[in-house]
């Protein structure tokens, strides 16, 4: 460890980091723009500048090591009239489209000029005028203009998803970020070159223009996208959820989240949803309350014993599983409990960087709790079961995201065999929707609207929080349960016992976009 | 927040102001009532006069004190925060970039709008959808302010009467539109201008 002073406090920091670590480490503000935890150091953007007692000339803090009894200062006035001077350069081309640039509200470039910038611009020139919307690939569009060249969005390609789709061509002021040969950005991390960018230059097709930032509050939750499990902040206002954006999270996955996975809060929102409950029987429908319908099945299926069977995947907590499984085992009086896996002959690819090919969060946590309860039945048993009729009721908790389930379809008609088929699950799906026989449809909650643990495929244990209800009627598998045992349960429960904290899995801090807006 | 937490930490010495009630004289409404009938009667008499007199062409019409509501009309100055214009370009296009500055400040909270990727890359971003609930407004004029393009502005006009509620969501085809504005004010800040200026 050597012990450095910033600003006149001394703090200890490890031996060969860089001061801009050393800033960070100790969460004291420092600008940084081409600078990023996870990528190497370019040095290009000259706003970290700090002044280093005995030193007669400002550095740049990102590719400067500390030494012992160091002393930096990044608040005088020296500083402050070189970061001014830095900002006049980086201005000079910079449009003034905050109005229509959907990084306003959280801009680096913007927070810095009201910090230190508010000056009479020194350039008698006109703005030299570059490509504006460019569309760089599917998920991904570049505005050259407001691009300040930090070339954080290049060293991504090039280090972390190691596609090399980005550079920078042309030089001095005509320089500009640009795919070769028209070569589209396509990789399955694109999105993270949005996270990175400093500016509005990169901004996501999907989230452009949709909202603007301030109005969105954020949440720290995890992506249900795959076994990774990634630490996650879903943004979301009134009408739903937004966008995903990653959380530094050393232990599962760093600074980064694919695009997949960032698409997962598409299928939480209202009109991808379950709304009400609904039971088909004898050609007539009948619509009610998520709750109703429950208390309902509960006494149809109390002591119905080996006629049931459950059909579980990998899409809910821990703490539903434990739920719904002892219901089974203790009121129902039923074994036949399965494991819905959606795609066996991929489950267990890896991209190499994140991505999984098993589509559930919590698979793991599915195979803990059956193999405690000791429940090990295959697949080809359910099927016999309903071809030779001992299995007359089937129970599926199915899947939130069922555009990873290609095979639905054809589950949807083989489960339908059954005389009757009672449905959990929180998506809507046209397969469902159209069948006639003896059904019944439970809206439950989606991973936003409910507390639990999730285990990921290296067995880490994910606590999530609560974010948001959309849903008002829909019950998590826990409520179900409690309400076919014949308990009232409340429309909006009270906070689970035991999951206090609001932190989400081991090691993480906040990431460096996190934004102090106003109370809500 | 300092004097905040001056007031908490001094004890202040009690003040107990007596509140002074109207006299009993103020109870007396029947003189209220006669100056009211009085000043309608000498409007009624002025405007009969005058309006025999304006019929013989003696005097103008416009000198009459009152005016014959809803045939004619009377204007406020130009400066008055009436009902919201939105301002269109040369083209006549919309001038609004959908911000959403004017919808931040706003707080009625009335405002709505949606923004959508326009066709032209060099306007890209417009509203799709500018929505003033106009029962909720409170003409503060805090829209006009906030908006950096000046496509929003408060006008002149003042008499908004509907049968119903939806005629009080005022949408873009009302807001910059309406057959009063003649083809749509135009916006003193041209982008084409600003670019060509190399601004």
């Amino acid at each position: 460890m050597v012990t450095i002073t910033i600003n006149g406090k001394e703090v200890e920091v490890p031996e060969g980091s860089t001061i801009i670590e050393a800033f960070y480490q100790n969460k004291q503000d420092i600008a940084h723009y081409c600078w990023h935890p996870g990528l190497s150091i370019a040095g290009v953007c000259r706003l970290c500048m700090v002044e280093i007692e005995g030193n007669p000339r400002l550095q740049i803090a990102c590719n400067t090591q500390v030494m012992p009894g160091m002393k930096v200062n990044n608040q005088s006035a020296k500083v402050k009239d070189a970061v001014k001077w830095g900002l006049d350069f980086h201005l000079i081309n910079h449009p003034l489209d905050c109005p229509i640039c959907d990084q306003a509200g959280e801009c680096g470039l913007q927070d810095q000029y009201m910090k230190y910038g508010q000056y009479d611009s020194e350039m008698g020139e006109g703005k030299v005028k570059k490509h504006k919307v460019v569309d760089l690939g599917p998920r991904v569009v570049l505005d050259s203009e407001r691009c300040i060249l930090c070339s954080r969005c290049v060293r991504f390609t090039d280090e972390v998803s190691k596609t090399n789709e980005l550079g920078i061509f042309n030089r001095g002021d005509r320089a500009e970020v640009g795919t070769f040969d028209g070569k589209p950005l396509n990789n399955n991390y694109s999105q993270n070159v949005v996270d990175i960018c400093p500016v509005g230059a990169l901004t996501s097709k999907d989230f452009r223009f949709r909202q603007r930032v301030w109005f969105l509050k954020d949440a720290e939750t995890i992506c249900t996208g795959c076994s990774t499990g990634c630490s996650v902040k879903v943004y979301h206002n009134k009408e739903g959820l937004f966008r995903v954006k990653p959380v530094y999270n050393p232990a599962v996955n760093g600074h980064w989240m694919c695009d997949q996975g960032r698409d997962v809060y598409k299928f939480v929102n209202k009109d991808a949803r379950l709304l009400d409950a609904k039971v088909v029987s004898g050609g007539k429908t009948e619509h009610m309350q998520a709750t109703e319908l429950a208390k309902r099945l509960g006494t149809t299926l109390k002591g119905a014993g080996k006629s049931v069977a459950l059909v579980l995947t990998g899409a809910y907590t821990v703490e539903e599983y434990d739920a719904i499984l002892n219901y089974f085992k203790s009121e129902v009086q039923t074994s036949n409990v399965y494991h819905w896996i959606n795609n066996p002959e991929n489950f267990d690819t890896f991209d190499g960087l994140l991505l999984r090919g098993d589509r559930n969060p919590n698979t793991k946590g599915l195979a803990e709790a059956l193999s405690k309860n000791g429940f090990n039945g295959t697949w080809k048993e359910l099927t016999d079961g309903i071809s030779t009729g001992s299995i007359k009721t089937v129970v599926v908790a199915g899947p939130e995201n069922i555009a990873l389930f290609p095979d639905l379809k054809a589950k949807v008609s083989e489960l339908a065999r059954a005389a009757k088929l009672i449905w959990l699950g929180a998506a809507k799906s046209a397969d469902l929707e159209a069948l006639t026989g003896d059904v019944a449809l439970l809206p439950t909650k989606s991973y936003v609207e409910k507390s639990g643990t999730f285990v990921n495929h290296a067995g880490l244990r994910q606590t999530v929080k609560r974010v948001t209800t959309i849903v008002p009627g829909a019950l998590s598998l826990t409520e179900a349960v409690a309400a076919m045992k014949g308990e009232d349960v409340l429309a909006q429960p009270k906070q689970q016992a035991g999951v206090a904290s609001p932190t989400v899995g081991a090691g993480r801090v906040n990431n460096e976009f996190t934004l102090t807006r106003g109370v809500w | 927040m300092a004097s905040q937490s001056g007031s908490s930490s001094i004890a202040r010495p009690v003040v107990i102001e007596q509140v002074k009630r109207p006299e009993a004289s103020s109870n007396w409404f029947l003189p209220g009532i006669l100056l009211g009938l009085v000043l309608t009667g000498k409007n009624l008499v002025l405007n009969l006069v005058e309006a025999i007199l304006a019929t013989f062409g003696i005097v103008k019409r416009d000198k009459m004190p009152t005016v014959n509501y809803p045939e004619e009309k009377y204007e406020y100055s130009p400066r008055f925060k009436g009902n919201h214009v939105l301002t269109v370009k040369k083209d006549g296009s919309l001038r609004c970039t959908a911000c959403m500055l004017c919808a931040t400040n706003c707080p009625a909270d009335c405002i709505k709008i949606v923004a959508s990727e326009h066709d032209d890359p060099s306007v890209e971003k417009f509203p799709i959808s500018y929505e003033i609930d106009i029962l909720r407004c409170v003409f503060c004029g805090f829209c006009e302010e906030a908006c950096p393009v000046d496509a929003i502005r408060m006008g002149p006009e003042w008499q908004t009467p509907g049968l119903n509620g939806s005629e009080f969501q005022y949408d873009i085809k009302q807001l910059a539109y309406r057959p009063q504005l003649k083809g749509g004010i135009v916006s003193v800040l041209d982008e084409k201008e600003r670019h060509e200026a190399g601004i």
